[in-house]
């Protein structure tokens, strides 16, 4: 075997590897575990901040052109995830395909709601505030619904000012978590190909040091538990973080303090 | 939660009781009523386009008052990007551009409705459907439009500013609702159109002038009884529902004064507002 090759593809191997650990520990590190956990939080959320009975978030699945339920709270409750509507159906699709919020009620006259659907999920809404989860390029990327007002017949302006506001930031916690979820995926497909279809070069080193990365006993897995520890520990309030910050410069130092003499041999 | 404690967004805040200035009109303004101005009219021979989601043209409140249509498809392929058809029974796919049509009918009962369907998947695709949409109106003689949506896509910024003026120079109102959401919406900005937002009364002929533009006018908006496709009824709020009321009472003054230009329909509008007070002297 070519030694100075060996070499590179070591190179190339420890940097992937680098690459894509970091990806996920910076992920985990500022955002809750799963992106499930993080949709469950805004619904939460936003029954509590709407006075509404039940709150549900919708998200486009662009391959199939139709909006999933992602998550649900509430009456409606969990029965509703995984369902999918077409783009162009409901109030949710009005909503996605115009990026403009609408406040009904009465909904029971609206049989487009699908009543037969929310009959056997037990649940009809009075009133629903659907509003678009736009992002700041305009991209809209589902529909967050808050589902009966509980102290009125239903949701007012004011409600869908401040829903609207409440979505844009929403979209772009969930924006962010997905673009994590993915990003690993993406770069992995992304390299792959690349050593596929570079037929003008030998990319056979493409390949193995990317399928050495991946390998997983060779993965450090450090980092990761060192990110979810983070988290926990920041969830628990603001004593446990500072203290940790504090134990962690303190590890800093003493390494720094062990370690410096060495680089200047 | 009761009608004081209703707050509006920030688009609509100027219309809220007591934000709503007091105007003078003075002069030959102080003339004109909203009796002169569209006292028994029926918006009879107007040409009214919604652009929206389509109108279902046998929705029993309808009453027959839609007179066509056309369905604006996106095309990546097509010259321009869009296609557009014909739709002489329209239908709706939403709901929406129905409840828009049901109340400029109520409001100019003999008035021919025109549905305009533009509803896209993604939204430059969208804005494109949207502005092919306002572009037939412009070229198919349309006198009122009825533009509920709106775009936020800076990009789009130049395209509309340049139809909505074609629009003016053909003598065309273009009534536009601005976004429920505070943030820039086009073509609700330009001052070639009218532009609406919601206050919160119950009276259809009572809509308010704001001073300090962008938004011109406040029409009732929430809580709003609506047709809704499929033969359906629902109560609605927002903006956009807001707009197709200053929509038909535009069309009352047309019909009535076919001489009207473009901007004395704005002035006769803003002396008939409910703010403005007439000086007899």
């Amino acid at each position: 075997m070519n030694p100075e090759k060996d070499i590179n593809e070591e190179k190339l191997s420890e940097q992937l590897q680098r690459l894509l650990t970091s990806i996920e520990a910076s992920g985990r590190a500022v955002l809750p575990k799963s992106n499930d956990v993080l949709l469950k939080s805004i619904v939460d959320a936003a029954a509590r901040i709407f006075g509404a009975a039940a709150a549900s978030i919708l998200l486009v699945n662009e391959e199939e052109e139709v909006l999933e339920f992602k998550v649900s709270t509430g009456e409606a409750d969990h029965d509703l995830v995984g369902t999918k509507f077409p783009y162009d159906r409901g109030i949710a699709g009005y909503v996605f395909m115009t990026g403009q919020p609408i406040a009904t009620s009465n909904v029971r006259e609206d049989k487009r709601f699908n009543q037969d659907f929310a009959k056997s999920t037990g649940y009809v809404p009075d009133s629903i505030l659907a509003t678009p989860l736009i992002l700041t390029d305009d991209r809209i990327i589902g529909v967050m619904e808050v589902l009966d007002k509980i102290d009125a017949t239903s949701f007012n302006m004011h409600d869908m000012e401040l829903m609207g506001m409440f979505a844009q930031q929403a979209a772009m916690a969930i924006d962010m978590s997905q673009q994590i979820d993915s990003i690993e995926q993406a770069l992995i497909r992304g390299l792959k190909r690349l050593a596929k279809e570079d037929k003008t070069q030998d990319s056979s080193d493409l390949k193995s040091a990317l399928d050495h990365a991946l390998s997983g006993e060779n993965r450090t897995t450090d980092l990761l538990e060192l990110a979810d520890l983070f988290n926990d520990i920041s969830g628990l309030g603001e004593a446990e973080r500072k203290a940790c910050i504090q134990v962690l410069n303190t590890f800093a130092e003493y390494r720094k303090s062990i370690s410096a003499p060495r680089r200047f041999r | 939660m009761s009608d004081e404690e209703t707050l509006r967004p920030a688009w609509s805040q100027h219309f809220a009781p007591d934000a709503i200035q007091e105007l003078l009109a003075h002069g030959p303004f102080a003339r004109i009523t909203p009796e002169w101005a569209w006292g028994g009219s029926t918006g009879k021979g107007m040409r009214v386009a919604v652009v929206d989601s389509g109108v279902e043209y046998d929705h029993p409140a309808l009453e027959g008052c839609v007179s066509g249509g056309v369905v604006v498809e996106y095309d990546s392929k097509a010259r321009d990007n869009y296609r557009i058809k014909a739709d002489d029974k329209p239908l709706d796919v939403s709901g929406h551009g129905t409840a828009c049509a049901g109340i400029i009918h109520s409001i100019a009962p003999e008035a021919e409705i025109y549905s305009v369907r533009v509803l896209g998947r993604n939204m430059g695709g969208r804005a494109i459907q949207f502005a092919a949409g306002l572009d037939w109106t412009i070229e198919n003689d349309m006198q009122v439009v009825n533009l509920s949506l709106s775009t936020s896509l800076e990009e789009f910024f130049g395209l509309f500013h340049d139809l909505t003026d074609q629009a003016y120079f053909k003598n065309m109102n273009l009534i536009s609702a601005v976004n429920n959401i505070p943030e820039p919406s086009y073509p609700s900005l330009y001052s070639s159109v009218i532009s609406v937002a919601a206050h919160e009364g119950h009276d259809p002929f009572t809509y308010y002038y704001n001073p300090n533009p962008p938004v011109e006018f406040g029409a009732l908006g929430i809580d709003v009884d609506v047709a809704w496709n499929k033969g359906q009824y629902l109560v609605c709020t927002g903006n956009s529902f807001a707009a197709p009321h200053i929509t038909g009472i535009t069309a009352l003054i047309r019909a009535k004064h076919p001489e009207l230009t473009p901007f004395q329909i704005k002035t006769v509008l803003l002396a008939c507002a409910a703010n403005t007070k007439r000086q007899s002297k």
